[in-house]
C-alpha cells in the first residue's frame, strides 16, 4: 500500500490509528505489527514471507550473539555475526542484483546465463539495512538484543518507514518500544507533519514528475537547451519532494504512534557545496553507510590513500543501493569524485567566493547528478547531457517557452518550499505578532486542511502518481 | 489549552474516515456520465486474486472511483491546476473563448500509419468505377490555432496534407483547409466536444457538392433547429471544469430526416435521429444513434443516385445534408465493420463514394486496411 492513495488515507489510516489509540498499552506493539503486516501484504502478498524470514532470522541471530558474548565466546559470537550479515546481504543481493550481475557476466561474451527476472520485494533495502544495523549494534554492544520477538518484528516491519525509509537504527527507538507516551499534542502535530508530507508528494512531486515525464518523451528534433534544463530541474524537484514527502509522512505517523524518527532531509537544496548536500540529503542512509561501512573500513584513521579507497567503496555502494544499474554506479562515483575534489582543495576555495555562486555551484552539480540518476540506460544519459550542453539543438524553442510559462508558478513555489524560508517566515511573523503555540497550531491547521483537500482532489482525479521506490 | 489538538485530530480523522466508510456501505455507482466511462466497483473476494495482488489493486481503484463527491473533487483538481497556471489538463488545451482543444503534437502524428492508410485508400480508389472523393477535415486545433495558449505546441497540418496530396489522386481530394481557416469561421467546432458543429458540417457539404457536381442548397433551407443546449462533450469529460459552458446542438430538419428508413447493422427504423440520446451524456449520438459498422439509408428522395460514405463519427452530422441528393446512402465505419468494404463498393452500384474523416483520426486509424480486405 502506498501512503498517497485513497485506500490508505480513508480506510487504513483512520482504522489503524483509532484502534491503536483504543488498544491497551501492552498490546500496542502486537497490534502495530499486525497492522504493518496487513499494510505490507496489501502490495506484496507473497514477498511478506521474505520479510518474515528476515525478521525471525535476525531475531535469533541477535539472541545467539548475546548469549555467546555472555558466555565469553567472542570468536563464536563473531562467526554468528558474520554469518548473519552475509545472510542478510545475500538475500538483498539475490533479489536486487542477480540480474544485473548476470548481465555483466553475459556482456563479456563468454556466456549466456538466463535472467532470473524476479521482482524486487518492496522495502527490502530498507528493512535489510535496519536488520544489519541491529545485528552490528548487538555485536558491538551498542544495543542489547531484543528478547521479545513481537517487539523485534514490530521494529523491522513497522509500516511508516517500511517502504521508503528513513532507515531507523534500533538504538534510536529502543526505549520507545517499551514505553511511549501518546498525547493529543503529538497526534495532532504528527498528523500535520503527515499531511505536509502528503502535500509534498501529491501536490509538488507528482506535478513536477508529470512535467519531467512529458519533457523526457520529447524527441531530439523537438528539443532545446532550455527544455532539457526545465526537465532536469523538474526531476530535481520531483525526487526531493517525493522522497522527503515520504519521510515526513513516515515521521508524522511515527509521532502519532508515540515514536520519534530521526530527521531524514534538512533542506538539501540550500546547500553551498556537495559535501554539505550529503549532510542534508537522506541523512539516515548516509549515516548508515558512515557507521556501518566507512568507519569499520577504517574511515580516515588509516592514512590518506586508504581513506580515499574507503570513500570510493562507500560511494559506489551508495550508488548501487539506489538501484541495480550502471547509471546508479556512475552516480555514486560522480559524487565520490566531487566530494574528493572538495575535500582536497575546493571547499577552501569555495569559502572565498560569494554565497550565491556557491549555491549555484552546488545546485548545478546536484541537478547534473539527478540527470545521471534518472537515466536508466547510458544512451539516453548521453543524449540528455548533449542536449543540456546544447549540442545539435537550439537554445530555446516554442515548446520550452510554453512549458516554462505554464509551470513557472509551480517551479517558483517548489523552489521556495524546498528552502527553510516558509517555516522561517511563519516563525518570524508569529514572533512579531506575539502568537502563542496554539495560535500557530491553528494557522497550520487551516493550511493542512487545504493541503489535504487539494491532495485528495488530485489523487481522485487520477493525476500522475508514480511510486519511485520499486528499485530501492 | 490542550483542546485544539484533540479537536483538530478528531475532525481530520473524520474527514478521512467518513468518505472511506461511505464507499464501503453505499451501493456503488456503475457509470460516470460526467466522465463518460464505467467506474470500478468493489470486487468480490477470491483467494487467487489476493495472492497475486490483483484484488488489492481493484479495491484501491474502486476507492478512487466510488469516492463521494468524486465529480466535485475532479473539478477541484482542475481548478487547482488552472490556478497555478497550467494550460493543458489531461491532454486537452484550455483554449481561449472557453474552447477545449485536444492536444496533438508532431510527436502524436503517426506518419508511418498515415502513409500506409493512404496506400490502402489509393489502392481502393483505383478499383472503383464511381468517383471517389476524399475529405479529411482539419483538426480543431489547426483551425482554431489562434485560440490555443501562446506557444502551445500543435502538429503542423501542412506536412500531413502534403503527404495526402502526394499519394492520392489530385482530383479526388476535397481540401477544406481554406474554407475552414477563414478567421470568421470560429463556430465550426464544439467548444466542449471533439466534433464539428452543424455549421462546420454545412461548410463541408457545400465543398462536397461543388466537387461532386451537385447543387448546394442554402443553409436555412435545411431548417436547422436547436435540439439541445446543454451539451458537455468528450473534451469536457477529460478536463471536468467548473467554468465550462455547454454547447448547443443543431440538426437539419427536413422531410427526409423524419421519414428516411434505415437499416443499421440489422436494426431497422424510421427517422435518422435518436432523441433518447439528448437526455444522456453522449448527445452527439443524437445523429443516427451513434456509429454502426454499416448503415443503409433509404432517403425517400427520387434522384436515383447512390452514395457510399466511408467515415468516422464526423459524418454523422454531415450526411443529413445529403439526404435530398441521394436516394440511397450507405455509411460504413471501418472500426465497427469486419466484412469486405471492397465488396460493398463493387456490389452496390454507387454513383459516388465519399471518404470522410477528421484528418488526425484518419492518420492514426488502424482499420483502413479493411478498405481493401
Amino acid at each position: 500500500m502506498v501512503f498517497s492513495s485513497i485506500i490508505f488515507l480513508c480506510v487504513f489510516m483512520p482504522v489503524v490509528f483509532t484502534a491503536y489509540y483504543l488498544c491497551p498499552a501492552k498490546a500496542r506493539n502486537f497490534f502495530l505489527l499486525l497492522a504493518s503486516l496487513v499494510f505490507y501484504a496489501w502490495g506484496e502478498p507473497v514477498y511478506i514471507l521474505v520479510m518474515l524470514f528476515s525478521t525471525v532470522f535476525n531475531y535469533f541471530a541477535g539472541r545467539i550473539i548475546t548469549r555467546l558474548k555472555e558466555k565469553l565466546m567472542p570468536v563464536k559470537a563473531k562467526t554468528i555475526f558474520i554469518i548473519a550479515v552475509i545472510t542478510d546481504t545475500s538475500i538483498l543481493f539475490f533479489f536486487k542484483y542477480t540480474d544485473f550481475f548476470i548481465q555483466i557476466i553475459n556482456s563479456t561474451g563468454f556466456s549466456a546465463i538466463p535472467y532470473i527476472k524476479i521482482a524486487l520485494p518492496i522495502g527490502i533495502s530498507f528493512y535489510t539495512f535496519q536488520a544489519v544495523s541491529y545485528i552490528a549494534d548487538v555485536y558491538t554492544g551498542t544495543s542489547k538484543a531484543q528478547k521479545n520477538i513481537i517487539n523485534f518484528a514490530m521494529y523491522v516491519c513497522m509500516f511508516p518507514q517500511l517502504i521508503a525509509g528513513p532507515v531507523v537504527r534500533y538504538g534510536q527507538i529502543e526505549k520507545k518500544i517499551y514505553t511511549r507516551k501518546l498525547s493529543n499534542k503529538n497526534t495532532a502535530l504528527g498528523f500535520q507533519k503527515f499531511i505536509t508530507g502528503l502535500g509534498k508528494k501529491v501536490i509538488f512531486a507528482n506535478q513536477a514528475g508529470a512535467l519531467w515525464e512529458e519533457i523526457l518523451a520529447v524527441t531530439a528534433s523537438g528539443n532545446s537547451v532550455l527544455l532539457a534544463w526545465l526537465g532536469a530541474i523538474s526531476y530535481t524537484f520531483q525526487i526531493y519532494f517525493d522522497f522527503s514527502g515520504y519521510s515526513d509522512m513516515a515521521a508524522g505517523m511515527g509521532q502519532m504512534l508515540g515514536f520519534h524518527f530521526p530527521e531524514n532531509f534538512n533542506y538539501p537544496y540550500q546547500s553551498k557545496s556537495i559535501t554539505e548536500f550529503w549532510r542534508r540529503w537522506h541523512i539516515s542512509l548516509s549515516t548508515w553507510f558512515k557507521e556501518y561501512i566507512y568507519i569499520p573500513l577504517g574511515g580516515s584513521q588509516k592514512g590518506f590513500p586508504r581513506q580515499v579507497l574507503n570513500l570510493f567503496i562507500v560511494w559506489t555502494l551508495t550508488g548501487l543501493w539506489h538501484g541495480a544499474a550502471w547509471n546508479f554506479v556512475i552516480w555514486g562515483i560522480y559524487f565520490f569524485i566531487l566530494l574528493f575534489i572538495e575535500k582536497c582543495f575546493l571547499l577552501k576555495l569555495l569559502d572565498k567566493i560569494p554565497k550565491i555562486l556557491r549555491h549555484l555551484y552546488a545546485m548545478f552539480f546536484i541537478i547534473c547528478g539527478w540527470v545521471i540518476f534518472a537515466s536508466e540506460n547510458l544512451n539516453s544519459l548521453g543524449s540528455c547531457i548533449k542536449t543540456m550542453a546544447g549540442a545539435g539543438v537550439p537554445l530555446i524553442n516554442n515548446y520550452a517557452v510554453y512549458k516554462l510559462y505554464t509551470n513557472i508558478w509551480l517551479l517558483l513555489i517548489m523552489a521556495v518550499c524546498s528552502t527553510k524560508l516558509p517555516v522561517h517566515m511563519l516563525n518570524k511573523s508569529a514572533g512579531r505578532l506575539k502568537l502563542n503555540e496554539i495560535s500557530v497550531f491553528c494557522i497550520k491547521a487551516v493550511f493542512t486542511f487545504i493541503i489535504l483537500t487539494v491532495s485528495t482532489a488530485l489523487l481522485i482525479s487520477g493525476s500522475y502518481n508514480p511510486f519511485l521506490y520499486f528499485r530501492f | 489549552m490542550k483542546k485544539p489538538y484533540k479537536i483538530y485530530s478528531v475532525i481530520m480523522f473524520l474527514l478521512l474516515f467518513i468518505p472511506g466508510i461511505l464507499v464501503l456501505i453505499m451501493p456503488g455507482r456503475d457509470f460516470s456520465a460526467n466522465e463518460n466511462r464505467y467506474l470500478d466497483k468493489l470486487p468480490k473476494i477470491n483467494a487467487k486474486e489476493i495472492f497475486s495482488g490483483e484484488l488489492q489493486e481493484k479495491v484501491s481503484d474502486a476507492f478512487n472511483d466510488q469516492f463521494i463527491l468524486r465529480d466535485f473533487m475532479m473539478g477541484l483538481s482542475t481548478s487547482f491546476k488552472k490556478t497555478i497556471g497550467f494550460k493543458d489538463i489531461g491532454g486537452v488545451y484550455l483554449a481561449k473563448d472557453k474552447y477545449y482543444i485536444e492536444k496533438t503534437t508532431d510527436h502524436d502524428i503517426k506518419k508511418d500509419q498515415l502513409v500506409q492508410n493512404l496506400m490502402y485508400l489509393s489502392y481502393f480508389t483505383e478499383k472503383q468505377k464511381a468517383g471517389v472523393y476524399t475529405m479529411l477535415v482539419p483538426s480543431p486545433g489547426t483551425v482554431l490555432s489562434s485560440n490555443l495558449p501562446a506557444f502551445a505546441p500543435f502538429y503542423n497540418p501542412d506536412s500531413v496534407y502534403n503527404t495526402v496530396n502526394t499519394i492520392l489522386e489530385k482530383d479526388g481530394i476535397i481540401d477544406l483547409r481554406r474554407v475552414f481557416e477563414k478567421s470568421s469561421n470560429k463556430n465550426f467546432y464544439f467548444k466542449t466536444d471533439h466534433h464539428w458543429t452543424l455549421k462546420g458540417a454545412y461548410a463541408a457539404y457545400s465543398e462536397y457538392c461543388k466537387a461532386a457536381g451537385l447543387k448546394p442548397q442554402d443553409y436555412n433551407s435545411f431548417n436547422p433547429a436547436k435540439v439541445n443546449s446543454n451539451f458537455y462533450g468528450t473534451l469536457y469529460s477529460k478536463v471536468i471544469d467548473f467554468t465550462a459552458e455547454p454547447d448547443s446542438i443543431y440538426a437539419v430538419q427536413t422531410n427526409q430526416t423524419d421519414n428516411a428508413t434505415l437499416d443499421c447493422d440489422g436494426q431497422k427504423r424510421t427517422g435518422i435521429y435518436d432523441k433518447e440520446y439528448l437526455d444522456k451524456k453522449d448527445k452527439y449520438a443524437y445523429f443516427f444513434g451513434g456509429n454502426y459498422g454499416r448503415a443503409d439509408i433509404n432517403t425517400g428522395s427520387s434522384t436515383g443516385l447512390k452514395l457510399l460514405v466511408l467515415k468516422d463519427s464526423y459524418a454523422n452530422s454531415f450526411v443529413p445534408f445529403l439526404l435530398k441528393d441521394y436516394s440511397q446512402i450507405t455509411m460504413v465505419d471501418a472500426r465497427y465493420y469486419n466484412g469486405s468494404i471492397l465488396d460493398i463498393a463493387s456490389s452496390g452500384n454507387y454513383n459516388h463514394i465519399l471518404v470522410l474523416y477528421e484528418v488526425n483520426n484518419f492518420t492514426g486509424e488502424k482499420n483502413i486496411y479493411k478498405f481493401i480486405k
